[in-house]
């Protein structure tokens, strides 16, 4: 409780100061504005919802205006992974594949309906149903396809969630902790399915339905 | 003591190398303080737009793909300089004609022979 | 050789007509037409294994047919059919004053083994008609899963083929290059057969009560 109180009025002295026109900032400030301000994405489209991304990366939408328009064609430079349309099971290696060669730190958007969930493809015999049963994911956008000004919501939430991350102690982001790992096992293509056909690391099994299954 | 000429050189040449190096520096020692090295098998991996890679990179091409660029320079040079010739060619002296058909001539008697000498035929 | 203009009073490329030239120029050909009953009755035919490639170079090189462009193939999956039908049987029944025919009623149960089928859309580029639609079926589902291959004769099946094979099971004799062509190699189920089983979930579903079969649902049908 103490440090809560403490940091709530460490807040309020910073906007007293700011008012007067001093500003002080601490370096994880720093550090998070410069990366959640040029956050760069990957050239990785799956299907439809690339169009609306690629429409997001045009001057209507702009996505400039966030520091995130320099689309990187290697994942070496990347630090956005935007999963934009359906992961079919003959992609789905190839995509964690292409996540594992990003260098850290690295977020990954969901983008659209067969991106977080197989969509409107659930039920088919090739479909993933949803990335984030291999790679963690930090935002989900849901839609059929999202319009960029979701795309566009999805990553001022990113930048929320970047510019929230720690740099020490226990709560600090996951790029900066030793122990998580910065690769994840690339899924085989099994006899039925892929194998396995999620990580429990990223995946845990779900809690029990709030839904009761009447008798 | 007499100033060195070069003592103006030297510390400008230190502070240019300073300028690029500090920030390098400065970026390595957040990195060793702040966030630990994870390499992998996968994530050093060749870059294969997420495929894994079969082979060596280091393969044999074949020459005739620098013949066949040589040859594409020609063509090229010739159409960039006949566009003008083209647009202006009514208002263009004799001597004027003369030179560029000179200069035609010469660029299909490299094509000539490059026919000749085969290399119109991929091997 | 016909020009290549179009034909003014038009060829007739109905498939009892296809199944005439079929019967005279293909000796020992077995084509069968199979009746459209719907609105749009696309009858179309259906060809016996053995003649089929010749059958088919027939159409494609014919003056006046030039079938000269396959532009669908497809998979049929025909599970094994049970019909029920009830017939009246008479029958030798002991009565009360002795033995004595009776009329029975009697429900039959015959089983209509299943098979796999192909189906081929045809059209002339060069005559501009079409669609001429052929059918060919594989003995039974299991093991009897081939059919000769019309790839040597339309290029265009090739790829078609292929995906009959994947996604059907269908193995066809003397295509080029048979291999899987949407799932992966290793993959052992053919998806669009009617009996493929989708690899079970191992986490349970939220069941938010919005499809159908859900909880909401069967719970406002219990009430």
């Amino acid at each position: 409780m103490g440090s809560e109180v403490m940091e709530q009025e460490l807040k309020d002295l910073k906007v007293e100061l700011s008012k007067h026109g001093i500003f002080t900032t601490t370096l994880e400030e720093v550090y998070n504005w410069g990366r959640k301000n040029s956050v760069w994405p990957l050239t990785f489209g799956l299907a439809c919802c690339a169009i609306e991304m690629i429409a997001t990366s045009m001057a209507r939408y702009d996505i400039a205006r966030f520091g995130a328009e320099v689309f990187r064609p290697s994942p070496r430079q990347a630090d956005l992974m935007i999963v934009a349309g359906t992961v079919t099971k003959k992609m789905a290696p190839q995509v964690v594949r292409l996540y594992n060669q990003m260098p850290e730190p690295k977020y990954v958007i969901a983008m659209g309906a067969c991106a977080i969930s197989g969509g409107p493809f659930r039920d088919g015999y090739n479909v993933l149903k949803g990335i984030d049963r291999y790679i963690p994911v930090d935002v989900h956008i849901p839609g059929c396809p999202p319009r960029p000004e979701a795309l566009l919501h999805a990553f001022i939430t990113l930048q929320k969630k970047i510019d929230a991350q720690q740099l020490r102690g226990a709560g600090r982001a996951r790029h900066l902790k030793a122990e998580t790992p910065s690769e994840y096992p690339v899924p085989d293509f099994g006899s039925h399915d892929l194998e396995p056909t999620h990580n429990d690391e990223v995946f845990p099994p779900r809690p029990e339905s709030p839904f009761k299954v009447l008798p | 003591m007499p100033e060195h000429p070069w003592r103006t050189v030297i510390a400008l040449l230190i502070g240019a190398v300073a300028f690029g190096i500090t920030p390098l520096a400065l970026a390595h020692l957040w990195a060793l303080y702040f966030s630990p090295k994870k390499p992998g098998p996968e994530k050093n991996a060749i870059y294969e737009c997420g495929l894994e890679s079969k082979g060596d990179a280091w393969i044999q091409f074949d020459p005739a793909y620098y013949l066949y660029a040589i040859i594409f320079l020609i063509f090229d040079v010739e159409a960039i300089f006949l566009l003008p010739f083209a647009v202006a060619f009514t208002g263009l002296s004799m001597g004027a004609a003369i030179a560029m058909l000179v200069f035609l001539l010469l660029l299909v008697e490299g094509l000539i022979w490059a026919w000749q000498k085969g290399l119109l035929t991929w091997a | 050789m016909s020009s290549p203009s179009i034909d003014p009073v038009g060829v007739d490329v109905s498939a009892e007509a296809i199944r005439a030239a079929l019967v005279k120029g293909v000796p020992g050909c077995e084509a069968t037409v199979v009746e459209n009953g719907s609105p749009s009755a696309q009858h179309s035919l259906l060809l016996d294994h053995e003649h089929a490639v010749e059958a088919a170079t027939f159409l494609r090189d014919h003056a006046e047919f030039r079938l000269d462009f396959c532009s669908n193939v497809t998979g049929v999956d025909w599970p094994d059919k049970e019909v029920t039908e009830k017939v009246k049987v008479t029958k030798v029944v002991d009565g009360p004053d002795g033995p004595k025919e009776q009329q029975v009623e009697e429900t039959r149960k015959t089983l209509i083994p299943g098979y796999l089928e192909t189906v081929y859309h045809l059209f002339s580029m060069e005559k501009k008609h079409g669609p001429v639609i052929l059918r060919l079926r594989t003995a039974n589902r299991g093991e009897g899963n081939h059919l000769p291959s019309l790839t040597p004769v339309w290029r265009s099946a090739e790829f078609q083929e292929r995906e009959a094979f994947d996604l059907f099971g269908i193995v066809f004799d003397g295509h080029p290059d048979l291999r899987r062509i949407l799932m992966w190699e290793d993959f052992t189920d053919h998806p669009m057969r009617k009996d493929y089983v989708p690899p079970e979930e191992d986490e349970p579903v939220m069941d938010d009560g919005c499809a159908p079969g859900s909880s909401a649902e069967q719970g406002a049908a219990g009430q």
